[in-house]
């Protein structure tokens, strides 16, 4: 390992390339994305699914646990936000607080329960949990909307005082504020990556007795860590229902865990920006090939496995030398 | 060498203009007549996942009226083109193809999804992007009712419809003593209350039990079921949920002591249910054997080769009445506007050879809801009209009837400014 990190320096496209490159691309998608053929709003959806990805990848790729049950933390975001301007208030920065606040709390002390469950058994506990908020919001029909979904709220324009910004009725200018918010979370995160508490999660993900004998507390650690990618991932689900103006229970289900994991382990999910680039594969896939054939999750199937085996460190472990992202 | 080469090239070109422009005199006039851009119509449905079936039903019978219209000068003179995408049953994936269909493609108009969650949420996008909406197959009560929009209109059957359509007859048959198996959902819990609220205007008592939605093992619920001795059994669960209940009904014997029935029955469904199952008093939406209404025949006649042979179903009534709908609201207003359309179609009713019903039929204004005629009767074994032939009418229903009026509904319709 150490001759690995050792070789940091080789790394094929430079981070501060990286980062010029992806924010260069993030800034101009509406200029060209509609010449390729695409439609700004499906960039909204890439950036939601990557910021829910980066959530879970504090997790899985630096603290090496494996939740399988993020959906829950995603849903509660988008129906947090969707309750709060459907019955408090029309303010779209209030709806996302309220629901960060309560996907973040909620698995904050879900998390409290899991931190002492390893392996297999710390991932099936995060379905169950994640199963729970499903049956909640499946069955309470009066509150939630039921299996039909939270309806009758629309994300509201920001004002400012001296001007307002019509992120409802101007879907670049949305574009525009989610990127602006994912800017925001992926900073928080880098930050949280270069700090002491960050090396502690490398230093566990890498071996977690060792870390112990260390005098880390590990528990604790890992309940921080699950915690704080909860609150990412309920940040990207007040995103969801802010672009689709919509919750629902599948957005709380296993499956939406499963396509979060997937985004994450395809683009490389011990890499900060694996999984936006595994978001584009992903919902692209899924947008471009279905409309060609009904059989499209045979494909999205087997890039994941083609992916999984050719590059186990993902797509981005193409542009990594082996351990860069370490 | 060379002026060979040129003389070959010449005559190749003088040959390709020649073959293009006798093109020009050989090719359907029809095609010539069309304006330059097509009418684009977006169709999305569940084309994967559980209601993969009654989906491709609809997209099949969407396709065969596009050809059809397009033999026939298309709409306002321009060819229609279909836009299919799948929502895959998931809402965010339904509303991120609605986007793409309205941003991208351009289409004019939008329909779907036979998944009620997800047409409401497409009603969210087409609301704000004003664009002219159908919802062909997706039955929750508030599309047409408290969540209305303008531009929006369905051509299923309300739950409510379905229920005042099937309640009188049951309670005339068999009685007023129910009980309920019904799935514990939205779409199921709407339903069911449609049932009481019916069921006690006619005096009657129930009892009944809320399942799971892919409930496998009714036994408990049978025998709750058997001691209170209903005079109908309501089996409203959906799919294989559906048949595994009938299944089990059979099986206990309990045929013979009560009455079956229910809602929404289709002949997907029928095809691939065990004959101990084929039994009961059901809601059909749209009935293929219609022997009073010559455009019927006509339709099943015309339709079947390109399905197999097989007879239409109510899926494909749907999808057909959509796009006809769709046909006449843009020749009515003489634009594709959706604000021009929405009005076109208010109220306008239906020719029969559109409608396939034995009376008249009409989008109501005051929802944009169809008032189809309601097929009620008793599912059979095999009649003598072939492997099809699975449903015998006893009564129909006129829409109007079973619907109530548009303000009962809660449908208040803010049209744009």
């Amino acid at each position: 390992m150490s001759t690995v990190t050792t070789r940091a320096d080789s790394t094929v496209v430079r981070p501060w390339q990286q980062l010029v490159i992806i924010w260069a691309l993030l800034l101009t998608v509406p200029f060209w994305l509609p010449l390729l053929g695409g439609y700004t709003a499906i960039a909204g959806r890439v950036l939601v699914m990557a910021l829910a990805a980066m959530g879970l990848n504090l997790l899985l790729g630096y603290t090496g646990v494996l939740s399988f049950g993020h959906a829950a933390y995603f849903g509660l975001g988008a129906y947090g936000a969707g309750l709060t301007l459907k019955y408090v208030a029309a303010s779209t920065p209030l709806a996302i607080l309220a629901g960060t606040l309560l996907g973040g709390i909620a698995g904050t002390l879900f998390g409290l329960l899991l931190v002492r469950r390893r392996g297999v058994y710390f991932a099936m506990v995060t379905i169950a949990f994640g199963q729970v908020c499903f049956y909640i919001a499946y069955k309470w029909d009066d509150f939630t909307g039921g299996y039909d979904g939270l309806r009758g709220f629309v994300r509201a324009p920001l004002d400012f005082g001296l001007f307002k910004l019509d992120i409802a009725g101007n879907g670049t200018l949305f574009y525009y504020f989610v990127l602006f918010v994912f800017g925001i979370a992926v900073g928080l995160q880098a930050l949280i990556l270069k700090s002491p508490f960050g090396r502690t999660m490398l230093a566990i993900r890498e071996n977690e007795r060792r870390a112990r004998f260390l005098g880390l507390p590990v528990e604790k650690h890992i309940w921080l860590s699950f915690s704080i990618s909860c609150f990412f991932t309920a940040l990207a689900g007040t995103l969801y229902a802010l672009l689709n103006n919509f919750a629902d229970p599948l957005g709380l289900n296993y499956v939406m865990s499963g396509n979060i994991v997937m985004i994450a382990v395809m683009g490389g999910m011990r890499t900060f920006w694996g999984p936006l680039v595994g978001a584009v594969l992903f919902v692209m896939l899924q947008d471009y090939v279905s409309s060609m054939t009904t059989n499209w999750m045979f494909f999205v199937g087997t890039t994941f496995v083609l992916v999984v085996l050719l590059f186990p460190r993902g797509l981005m472990g193409l542009l990594q030398r082996k351990g860069a992202g370490s | 060498m060379t002026s060979k080469l040129t003389l070959t090239k010449r005559r190749t070109f003088l040959t390709a203009t020649a073959a293009i422009a006798g093109a020009q005199f050989t090719g359907p006039f029809i095609i010539k007549a069309r304006g330059e851009t097509p009418v684009k119509i977006g169709f999305i449905d569940p084309i994967t996942g559980s209601l993969s079936a009654l989906a491709v039903t609809e997209v099949e019978s969407a396709k065969w009226t596009v050809e059809q219209l397009n033999k026939k000068g298309g709409i306002l003179g321009r060819e229609v083109q279909l836009l299919v995408e799948d929502s895959a049953n998931d809402t965010g994936t339904g509303v991120q193809k609605a986007h793409k269909l309205i941003e991208r493609d351009k289409v004019d108009v939008i329909m779907g999804d036979v998944n009620s969650g997800i047409a409401y949420a497409i009603m969210g996008v087409t609301a704000e992007k004003k664009v002219f909406h159908v919802v062909p197959g997706g039955h929750t009560d508030p599309i047409t009712g408290k969540d209305c929009k303008w531009n929006v209109f369905r051509t299923c059957n309300t739950t409510a419809m379905d229920a005042a359509a099937v309640t009188g007859e049951l309670v005339k048959k068999f009685g007023k003593k129910w009980f309920f198996i019904t799935p514990d959902y939205a779409y199921g819990k709407t339903l069911q209350e449609n049932f009481v609220k019916n069921l006690k205007k006619a005096g009657g008592t129930f009892e009944g039990d809320m399942l799971p939605i892919a409930n496998a093992d009714f036994s408990a619920t049978l025998i709750k079921a058997k001691a209170y001795k209903p005079d109908v059994l309501l089996n409203n669960m959906g799919g294989a949920a559906q048949l595994n209940c009938m299944k089990q009904f059979v099986q206990f014997g309990m045929a013979k002591e009560m009455a079956l029935g229910g809602a929404l029955y289709e002949l997907e469904t029928l095809r691939s249910v065990p004959k101990e199952a084929l039994t009961g008093w059901w809601v059909f939406e749209w009935w293929w054997n219609q022997p009073n209404v010559p455009a019927v025949k006509t339709f099943v006649d015309a339709i079947s080769p390109a399905i197999g042979n097989k007879k239409p179903t109510a899926r494909h009534w749907m999808a057909y009445v959509s796009i006809m709908a769709i046909k006449l609201a843009a020749e009515k207003a003489k634009s594709l506007e959706a604000v021009k359309m929405a009005h076109a179609l208010s109220d306008m009713e239906l020719p029969p050879e559109v409608s396939l019903s034995p009376n008249k039929v009409r989008y109501r204004a005051g929802d944009h809801q169809l008032m189809s005629d309601i097929f009620v009767g008793e599912v059979q074994q095999a009649g003598a009209g072939g492997p099809d032939d699975l449903f015998k009418v006893e009564t129909v229903v006129k829409g109007e009837d079973a619907a109530g009026s548009a303000e009962d509904t809660g449908c208040k319709i803010n049209w744009p400014a």
